[in-house]
């Protein structure tokens, strides 16, 4: 398993190997798929968005639905004006649904389609029908990664769809970052919990993690609609989760709607979920439910019961920066010591962050942004670890290393825990403690000599 | 599905479903829409359209160049180092995303675990490539030292003009490794089978013919067009080494970089898929004088059928007692499962929609369990593949495959040898014996199917409430949309992670796997006991 | 603030013409950027007395995501502000994505933020709209007015109305127009009134017809703009005529490009294949 890789980090400036990020689009397109009713579109190379729905479906098990404009070599030369005119045509005439959202790629930035004019002549011409919309995010692939993507196209729902007429009222808009459909739903069962209502966007939950009924629906019940969209520049209040994912989308709502940010790091693990639940309690002006401080209490409770199993354990992270940054915090109360910590973005915000949160902690943490799971796994060859916690091209790590690696971001494709169960919030931080404690513990019952194998521990 | 719905006769034509399946259409989609969807005749095959544009904004299943080249063709060369250059995602999304499984050769790198790419950003896209690529090619020869090196390019590489194949040419010279550039942007053509061009005129150029130490045996092959998914190709290896037969290479599954290199020294070569590598087929056939012909070996009775001509061309009488021996033990040991699946499957019915020569393969595992298929279409395959090669001469050159490169390929003035005498092709042909041979899978469908190029997940959600098919198999992108609406779906390019379905073996687990799938109770459970009549 | 793009056929003059017309309108009080979208990195040279200005895409190059507005643009003649896209060599890489990129990068750092003050921006753009990507300063939000520069050349029509091809499909669905032709006189025949009628024909107008005068070469050779070289001359006054009429302008319009045949038919008409 990986028996090329040498056992000596040696530094890379132009080959990037075994990477830790993919490109914008799929972020945009996992986006739009938390709104009611829209089609994603990719306007460029039908491929792009082959390999994005396939991989989201890997990750979801759910249908992806997307179209994409199909350039040959035609369209890259005259443009891709033709093929996304008649790409809405059929959008709309075929599949009817209220909003499309285009996304770009490589091959559509690099000619340099102007997507805001292709849209305007598609309602000029009645393309778009009355009373639909098609809204557009640029995810060049070759700028950021696919948190980019995503940030831009939840910050472009904010561009184009809230209104400014409309009265304020007594919601809370919620942005969950790149999380999955399971965390989404969490979030919102925590507000409802504390009695806040809100508006979440993007919201893949009943999208992307729909009940088997025998019968297929293209836009299922779930995300956020058109309608809420329209007032979330009315709301109370923003709270952003995650400053790569979130935080612009929230601060163009702010400046552009004077709705109150709240920028947050991602409710994961128990410091983190604080934070989120303090916000709720502040933003949304309501105390903090009974049943909501016992779930803190409980997972509380269990850290304390299996702190011995995590204490000084050598952790190596790797994810997207929102992720990374929480889950650092998760390991560190449980004082783990996360000593490998990468994000294959470009984010020199979360190497100042996550050095911040390791100062005095763990001095021999090494911690980048722009690395990739070739770095971290000749690191780890170097000084090994005891727990690995990633994506699921860890695992290849984990198994040459004889490692226990836990499941944990985008995209997981060998595994349907994450669909269902959350990571945010307390449930969540206890389902990870459980994991990472169950992976532990199986290597250690798999290995230890037989006099140490123990029914109870 | 409740079961009265699963056995529900078709009452509707196909006729009808085809322009059910057209009405929605805005009328240019419809146009070119109506010259894809055929109702079938095997003895006056209609002329489909194929290989033809895909439509903006119709959801199809289609990928793009770059995915046939690197993914499908290059992809399983296991101990070729493979550099994607473009921007992250390209690279990222065809890492270990198929599933042609390799065994390295003791001593020889696994790279298909590593996923290598320039990771292009705006500078480059701006200032140009070419300067990172080269820095990249030196970086991977640093630390791993490999015996070649592929290029492949995407969109934006072509776009801005970075000469990948100068570089190779560079580093050639200056690492004395072989390297080479694959012109395979997304953009270059309808689907994947422009990368599948692609990739079988640089293999043929670049690598076959580099090494002529033969292989040891008395008779040897390729299979060419076989990808090893799920070890499909190790079943055939096996059954054929049983037959006394020596594979050189397999293009492309758990094959090395040298048996690539010398595949032009097989005796023959065998096509499974056609669409992928009937090029390099027929150039190694002008080029080395080796013959080449169909086979298939995905289903029982095709499997002997394929080795009962492979014996017949290599003419030896041990050869073919042996073939003889070794079918007969075979479907002895098939016929038990074989035959209580059947008892429990036949009659159901199925519809394939995938790839380039999957939809029509697997209708013979099908036949073999008594499977009926009502309706199939590939994914990105030509004419040829479905009315058969006879067409040839009549296909249209459209812009998009003129891009693609036509070799021309003269005999090799020291290796060209005809494996046999023209005397010998004559006798061989007098008894009924084909070369570069494909009928299609129109030939093989029944009448008044319905065969479907490219279909678009508007026409498959119409074909499956009007047909109501038992099983449908086709890829990721279609699973769980028609299994959302209660009908089993087998991806036929990954098999769901089961497998392997080729040879004899292979079909065993393929019936076995149909059988749980058609006769599950799974799919029952979908009505609560509040919503079922009282 | 106008927003302001200057097209035309390579060698035809637009970056002289674009700084000496920028100096006018500074001249006037008016606080004008210029920003050149040229790979050569050379069309505010005058405005900057020969200083080069270090362009927004070798400075992102080489500093990173790191860059303040002050790093890429610099004051010139009377209060100007001049950056430059920059961008490739030539043959490798891609000019146009450049032009988008540090567009993008101008916006995000503010330099169009109305506490910025701005009357005008000037894009200078590099020959024809041959790609995307140089088309960029003519998207929606960006430029809003448009003046080719063109001769009595036949080939500086040809391009000129090929030009006027690109704003149509832009303008149509968008806000950008075109302001006038300006003709950078090559001393053709009858040169001013074919293009005049040429304006015309394409539903615009001859904003200003500038001679040719040896000044303007002097004035480059000590790397000014004829109005900062010698504020006194004739030519001085042509430039100022010209920054003028753009001051005044009021004529914006969609324009109609000619059909090849017609284009000839009034090249023949004005003596040219006489």
């Amino acid at each position: 398993m990986l028996d090329a890789t040498p056992s000596t980090h040696s530094a890379r400036e132009a080959l990037r190997i075994n990477p830790a990020k993919t490109c914008q689009p799929i972020g945009a397109m996992y986006a739009a798929l938390g709104i009611h009713g829209c089609m994603p579109h990719s306007h460029g190379s039908q491929g792009c968005c082959a390999y994005h729905r396939s991989h989201l479906t890997r990750h979801h098990k759910e249908p992806v639905m997307a179209t994409t404009s199909s350039f040959t070599e035609g369209a890259s030369v005259f443009g891709g004006l033709a093929n996304m005119t008649q790409a809405l045509n059929n959008i709309f005439t075929i599949y009817n649904p209220e909003i499309v959202a285009v996304h770009t790629t490589c091959l559509s930035e690099v000619i340099g389609d102007d997507i805001p004019m292709m849209i305007r002549k598609a309602y000029d011409e009645k393309i778009i029908p009355e009373g639909k919309v098609v809204i557009h995010a640029n995810t060049p692939s070759f700028v950021g990664s696919h948190i980019t993507g995503f940030a831009g196209m939840v910050t472009s729902m904010v561009k184009h769809l809230p209104s400014r007429a409309g009265e304020k009222h007594g919601k809370v808009n919620i942005i969950p970052g790149f999380v999955d459909p399971s965390d989404m739903r969490e979030l919102k069962r925590l507000a409802r919990e504390m009695g806040v209502p809100a508006v979440m966007f993007p919201d893949t939950s009943d999208v992307l993690d729909l009940p088997q009924t025998g019968k297929y629906v293209m836009y299922p019940h779930g995300g956020v609609t058109l309608a809420d969209m329209k007032t979330v520049s009315h709301s109370l209040g923003t709270i952003a989760l995650g400053g790569f994912t979130s935080t612009p989308a929230a601060l163009e709502l702010e400046s552009q709607y004077g709705v109150p940010a709240t920028l947050l790091e991602l409710p994961i693990g128990l410091g983190t979920t604080d934070l989120f639940i303090d916000a709720l309690h502040k933003v949304g002006g309501v105390p903090v439910a009974d049943s909501v401080a016992w779930e803190r209490g409980r997972l509380l409770d269990v850290m304390t019961d299996m702190h011995q199993y995590f204490y000084g354990k050598r952790v190596a992270v790797a994810g997207d920066p929102d992720h990374v940054i929480s889950l650092v915090q998760m390991l560190l109360e449980l004082e783990m010591r996360p000593v490998y910590v990468i994000t294959g973005s470009s984010a020199p915000r979360f190497e100042a962050r996550v050095q911040q949160l390791l100062e005095g902690r763990v001095p021999e943490a090494v911690v980048k942004q722009n690395a990739d799971l070739f770095d971290m796994h000749q690191w780890i060859k170097e000084a090994p670890v005891d727990l690995i916690v990633g994506n699921s091209y860890c695992k290849h790590i984990g198994r040459a290393e004889n490692i226990p690696t836990v499941r944990f971001g985008f995209p997981i494709l060998d595994r349907m825990g994450h669909r269902l169960f959350p990571t945010v919030g307390y449930m969540g931080a206890m389902r990870l403690i459980e994991k990472m404690l169950d992976a532990m513990l199986d290597k250690k019952d798999r290995e230890c000599p037989e006099e140490f194998f123990e029914l109870v521990q | 599905m409740s079961d009265s719905e699963a056995t529900a006769t078709v009452d509707i034509s196909p006729e009808e479903l085809r322009e059910e399946m057209l009405a929605i259409y805005p009328p240019k989609t419809k146009r070119k829409r109506q010259k894809q969807i055929l109702v079938n005749d095997p003895d006056a095959i209609p002329e489909i359209a194929a290989n033809t544009r895909t439509i903006p904004g119709i959801i199809t299943q289609r990928g793009c160049t770059y995915a046939g080249c690197r993914g499908v063709v290059m992809g399983p060369i296991y101990d070729l180092l493979q550099i994607v250059h473009g921007p992250i995602g390209c690279g990222f999304y065809a890492w270990m995303s198929r599933r042609n499984l390799a065994r390295p050769k003791p001593g020889l790198p696994n790279y298909m675990q590593y996923s290598m790419s320039t990771d292009m950003m705006e500078e480059q896209i701006v200032f140009g490539g070419e300067k990172k690529l080269r820095q990249a090619i030196l970086e991977a020869y640093e630390i791993f030292k490999p015996k070649a090196i592929a290029i492949l390019a995407t969109c934006p590489v072509g776009l801005i003009g970075d000469d990948i194949h100068q570089v190779a040419r560079e580093m050639k010279d200056k690492l004395g490794i072989n390297v080479v550039a694959f012109s395979c942007e997304g953009y270059k053509g309808v689907s994947q089978s422009a990368g599948h061009h692609i990739a079988n005129n640089e293999v043929f150029k670049n690598m076959i013919g580099l090494d002529d130490t033969p292989d040891q045996g008395e008779f040897t092959m390729n299979i060419l067009g076989e990808y090893n998914i799920g070890g499909d190709a190790w079943e055939i290896d096996a059954l054929l080494k049983k037959c006394g037969i020596t594979l050189t290479a397999t293009l492309s599954g758990d094959v090395n970089y040298s048996q690539v290199c010398r595949a032009h020294t097989a005796q023959l070569n065998t096509v499974m898929c056609h669409r992928s590598i009937n090029y390099i087929a027929g150039m190694m056939e002008k080029k080395y004088g080796i013959p080449w012909f169909k086979v298939n070996f995905l289903g029982a009775d095709s499997t002997a059928k394929s080795l009962r001509k492979i014996a017949q061309y290599f003419d030896n009488k041990g050869l073919t007692e042996r073939v003889e021996a070794v079918i007969a033990e075979e479907q002895a040991k098939l016929k038990p499962v074989r035959d209580e699946v059947t008892a429990r499957c036949k009659g159901k019915r199925a519809a394939l929609f995938v790839g380039g020569s999957r939809a029509h393969h697997y209708q013979d595992l099908f036949a073999d369990i008594g499977v009926e298929v009502v309706s199939a279409g590939y994914e990105f395959a030509h004419r040829d593949d479905y009315e058969g090669r006879h067409v040839l001469p009549t296909i249209k050159v459209d812009a998009d495959s003129r891009n693609i490169e036509e070799l021309h390929v003269e005999p090799d003035p020291a290796r060209y040898n005809p494996r046999k005498t023209p005397e010998q092709m004559e006798a061989l042909k007098s008894q009924g014996f084909t070369f570069e041979d494909y009928e299609g899978m129109m030939k093989q469908m029944k009448k008044r199917t319905l065969v479907i190029d490219d279909i678009s997940h508007h026409e498959m959600e119409k074909l499956i409430e009007a047909y109501k098919p038992d099983i449908i198999c086709s890829g990721i992108k279609d699973k769980f949309v028609v299994e959302k609406m209660g009908v089993p779906c087998k991806q036929l390019h990954s098999y769901d992670y089961s497998g392997p379905y080729a040879a004899f073996t292979g079909a065993a687990n393929f019936y076995k796997e149909i059988d749980r799938m058609l006769n599950t109770g799974v799919w029952k459970l979908i009505t609560p006991p509040w919503e079922k009549p009282s | 603030m106008r927003k302001v793009a200057i097209y035309g056929k390579g060698g035809i003059g637009k970056s002289t013409t674009t700084q000496n017309t920028v100096a006018g309108l500074a001249e006037m009080g008016r606080k004008v950027m210029v920003v050149g979208c040229d790979p050569k990195a050379d069309s505010t040279r005058l405005l900057l007395g020969g200083l080069a200005q270090r362009s927004v895409l070798d400075t992102l190059r080489e500093e990173g995501e790191d860059v303040d507005l002050s790093d890429v643009r610099s004051p010139g003649f009377a209060g100007s502000l001049c950056v430059e896209s920059g961008g490739p060599e030539p043959g490798v890489g891609c000019a146009g994505r450049g032009i988008i990129t540090s567009i993008n990068l101008l916006e995000q750092l503010g330099a169009y933020n109305e506490s910025e003050n701005l009357d005008y921006v000037f894009y200078d753009v590099l020959g024809d709209v041959v790609c995307g990507g140089f088309a960029m300063p003519i998207r929606d939000g960006k430029a809003e007015e448009i003046y080719i520069v063109c001769s009595g050349e036949m080939m500086a029509m040809y391009a000129a109305n090929n030009i006027c091809k690109g704003i149509l499909k832009f303008a149509e669905s968008g806000k950008v127009r075109l302001g006038g032709l300006i003709c950078n006189s090559r001393k053709v025949d009858n040169e001013k009134e074919m293009i005049a009628e040429f304006a015309r024909r394409l539903g615009t107008q001859m904003i200003h017809f500038v001679p040719r005068d040896n000044d303007v070469q002097r004035a480059e050779i000590n790397r000014k703009t004829v109005i900062e070289w010698d504020p006194a001359c004739n030519q001085a006054g042509e430039y100022r005529s010209l920054a003028k009429a753009i001051e005044g302008n009021t004529m914006f319009v969609i324009p109609k490009p000619l059909a090849i045949p017609e284009l000839e038919s009034l090249l023949m008409e004005y003596g040219l294949f006489n």
